[in-house]
């Protein structure tokens, strides 16, 4: 107790350094916190262009068809499989996948065709919700399509604009039909940017001659905090005629960066909070050469080493927790502002940009989690403990006499 | 004169403190050098590899071309572009090429990709990441006037092998579907899947041909520079060169590769702040221990200031401290960031084992091997900014010395 006292009043005796010590490691904490606060930001989008608009959780495909995609790798009982999955606390749509070739003008590009279920694919995606101009595909418009933004540029297509399609249908004829731009989808993800050609899935049936089955079923948990692994193996034995793969199994590029995202915010951790480390030893080694007399006397009257030890401790650790006070205070107010209104980096990035093959979204909102403020937190005590160790410890051996008459 | 070496001598007295500030810049100078120069040797990488994927460095193409790039849209006299461009300084290449989109059919499957029109007579694999990359096969010879070079990932998707079929088909220069026949002659494999999926090269004859182009005419001339940082330089030179055509222009990688040009902005700003708020922190701890040294002093100063010393004298003074520090500091910097530097420059740190040899960015592969590379302009500012931080942080501590009476001095002792 009374070493905290001690402490306590030891803070206030050199208060320019002390406060400029304090306002450093404030403002470092502070930023770290806004910082990982942004990263969270940033992985968060990368997940929802991922995951929320293209890939699904998982995806069920009939054995062969990832290795080597063909119209005839169906899921045949679909009706069955989403029942199923239904059951089972999953949503799921079907999606019908074909290649062909769209032209438009004097200009003609390869294309991913895709049949979409209106009523069940905005339970998994919001795709529905991404369209850059126009509209999403709608039920009464069988003419309409909606394609991906790169194409559009390459097609030179605008909202209104034909589009004629050609492609090989499952019966070996040529599907050739046109077709109207009912809407331009936002940057979603290289492959959908470039040549994603989304249509209804009546529409598509009809044009490709597919008239039962699908090629794909996207799957979401209704749980969102089930353990993706288990609910992989669930599915797997749920379905153990298909191929079932989760995102990361899908992007596996994408979830090695989300793997390395924590070691990324200790490495920037370490680096910052080293200029504060040497920044307090060097305060604290100050403070101690300052009072080495004064230990001196302390310890003749009977201050047992760790007793100095620990209250050069106490003092310094007091000191951080009153930047993180300060630090908190400013940095948290700071994320949770941008969580709302994102920094705008439309005029650097053309918002076509990906990467890991994921659209990198120009808005960009902080999310702030446990991890974006304690990480923080926790490694500013840490580094300034290991800069107090020393001071600490050669105020701690002193020896008296010498102290005192120490000039 | 006098003042510089007063100012070493102060700090000098308390070496202990000075050496731990001077180490502390130092150290920033390390930071420092560590982000730009791995973001100097990423940046140049990422922009040359984006060149060599098929635009270059800089362009010279039909002015609508970038906005919608259709085949009807072309160089009619690439040819002699090309050559104009050779004797310029600074090119090391320029390469006549047919940029476009089409689709790949082979059997009962197809499907959609880009494609590049090369002379393999002029093509190296300097220039041309894909012939850089092959794993089977090689590049159509000049005379082979029916052969492709296919990536891996789309060879699996269509079944290809070499010597198999390929038929693609595309929109000719008048709006209508050609289609052509090509053999396999080499496989490449990049390690982006989306590229090995969708690039096929062909030859530069036999697609001017299916598309009804005159003998002479192309989408585009690729350049290539030594230096990617003239790009801008030599597209003024060139745009002045064809300042009278409607039908000409040239574009920098920034302005064909706008993607990749945007992520490299924002990677370089997230860069520069974060070390700005490094530098803030160390000039925090340089105004701490010059602060510590003028309080100390302040007697000191008392009896220099009775002995006719002005105010200004000894703000000059501590002014000067601070520079001595960052000097010492600068110097330690480079004694400490050489081995790091040099250990970088040639041999780097595989992170392929964390991130893998398949992430890409902007379109472009990353290379998992951080190395370092420093342009002399970007050594030149990290040097001016420490210096600047230095006096900044002295700014302070500074006239608080120098604000004092005589008399106030001598009384604090």
């Amino acid at each position: 107790m009374q070493i905290v006292f001690f402490a306590l009043r030891n803070f206030n005796r050199a208060r320019t350094r002390t406060w400029i010590t304090v306002g450093a490691m404030a403002f470092a904490c502070a930023i770290m916190i806004f910082y990982a606060s942004l990263l969270e930001g940033w992985l968060a989008g990368m997940e929802k262009n991922a995951v929320g608009m293209d890939l699904g959780e998982f995806q069920i495909h009939g054995r062969g068809y990832r290795a080597d995609p063909d119209l005839y790798k169906i899921i045949t009982e679909e009706g069955g499989v989403l029942a199923q999955l239904d059951r089972q606390g999953f949503v799921a749509a079907p999606r019908l996948h074909a290649s062909g070739l769209a032209a438009a003008g004097n200009a003609s590009s390869g294309i991913e065709l895709r049949g979409v279920d209106l009523v069940r694919e905005g339970l998994v995606t919001a795709l529905n919700q991404h369209v850059w101009q126009g509209q999403w595909l709608a039920e009464n418009d069988q003419a309409g399509v909606v394609v991906g933004r790169k194409l559009a540029r390459i097609l030179g297509l605008a909202v209104g604009d034909e589009v004629v399609v050609v492609a090989q249908a499952a019966d070996g004829s040529t599907a050739n039909e046109l077709f109207r731009v009912r809407g331009i989808l936002k940057s979603v993800s290289e492959g959908v940017d470039r040549s994603g050609f989304l249509m209804t899935a009546a529409t598509f049936r009809r044009l490709m001659i597919v008239p039962q089955g699908v090629q794909q079923i996207v799957v979401k948990r209704q749980v969102p905090s089930e353990n993706l692994d288990q609910a992989t193996s669930r599915l797997s034995r749920l379905l153990p005629n298909y191929e079932v793969r989760n995102w990361r199994q899908l992007q596996p590029v994408l979830a090695r960066l989300f793997e390395m995202s924590d070691i990324s915010l200790v490495i920037m951790l370490l680096i910052t909070y080293a200029a504060v480390g040497i920044l307090t030893l060097n305060a604290l080694l100050m403070s101690v050469f300052e009072r080495i007399p004064e230990f001196g006397v302390m310890k003749a009257l009977g201050f047992s080493p760790w007793g100095l030890f620990a209250m050069i401790v106490v003092e310094s650790m007091l000191q951080v927790t009153v930047a993180v006070v300060l630090a908190v205070a400013v940095g948290l107010p700071l994320s949770f502002y941008f969580s709302h209104h994102p920094i705008d980096f439309s005029g650097f990035v053309q918002s076509s940009s990906t990467i890991a093959g994921i659209a990198f979204d120009p808005k960009w909102y902080c999310v702030v989690t446990v991890n974006s403020v304690v990480l923080p937190i926790l490694f500013l005590y840490l580094v300034a403990g290991l800069a107090i160790l020393y001071p600490a410890l050669k105020a701690a051996m002193l020896k008296p006499l010498a102290a005192i008459y120490h000039r | 004169m006098q003042l510089g070496t007063m100012a070493w001598r102060t700090l000098m007295r308390n070496k202990r403190r000075s050496v731990i500030t001077a180490f502390s810049v130092g150290f920033g100078v390390l930071l420092s050098v560590t982000f730009t120069a791995s973001g100097d040797y990423a940046y140049t990488n990422m922009i040359n590899t984006s060149a060599v994927m098929g635009l270059g460095h800089l362009s010279v193409e039909h002015p609508d071309f970038r906005d919608t790039p259709t085949l009807d849209k072309r160089l009619v006299d690439a040819e002699a572009v090309q050559q104009r461009v050779l004797q310029i300084s600074g090119v090391t290449g320029a390469l006549v090429r047919i940029m476009g989109q089409a689709m790949f059919a082979s059997g009962a499957k197809s499907v959609g990709g880009a494609f590049i029109a090369i002379d393999p007579a002029q093509e190296t694999p300097a220039h041309n990441i894909f012939l850089r990359t092959l794993i089977e096969g090689q590049c159509f010879s000049a005379g082979e006037d029916r052969g492709v070079v296919v990536g891996a990932k789309m060879a699996e998707k269509l079944n290809l092998r070499l010597g198999k079929k390929l038929i693609f088909t595309m929109t000719d220069k008048n709006g209508e579907l050609v289609s052509e026949l090509g053999r396999v002659s080499g496989i490449f494999r990049t390690g982006d899947d989306s590229v090995d999926g969708g690039v096929v090269l062909l030859p530069l004859d036999l697609v001017r041909k299916a598309l009804g182009y005159e003998p002479t005419a192309a989408s585009l001339v690729a350049i290539f520079l030594e230096d990617h940082r003239a790009a801008k330089t030599i597209q003024g030179d060139l745009a002045q060169l064809w300042s009278r055509s409607k039908e000409i222009t040239v574009l920098t990688w920034q302005e064909s590769q706008a993607d990749l040009a945007g992520l490299i902005a924002v990677d370089q700003l997230f860069n520069y702040l974060l070390q700005f708020l490094v530098g803030l922190v160390i000039a925090a701890g340089i105004m701490n221990t010059l602060l510590m040294s003028v309080m100390e002093r302040q007697r000191e100063f008392g009896i220099m200031m009775a002995l006719g010393m002005m105010p200004g004298q000894v703000v000059r003074l501590v002014l000067l401290e601070s520079c001595w520090l960052g000097i010492l500091g600068l110097a330690l910097g480079v004694v400490i960031t050489t081995p790091w530097f040099l250990y970088m420059t040639r041999i780097g740190l595989d992170f392929s084992g964390q991130i893998g040899t398949d992430y890409s960015a902007g379109g472009v592969l990353i290379d998992p091997v951080m190395k370092f590379r420093l342009y002399r302009e970007s050594a030149m500012w990290i040097a001016w900014a420490v210096f600047f931080l230095t006096i900044v942080a002295a700014i302070f501590p500074a006239f608080k010395a120098g604000r004092m009476t005589p008399v106030e001095n001598l009384k604090q002792g």
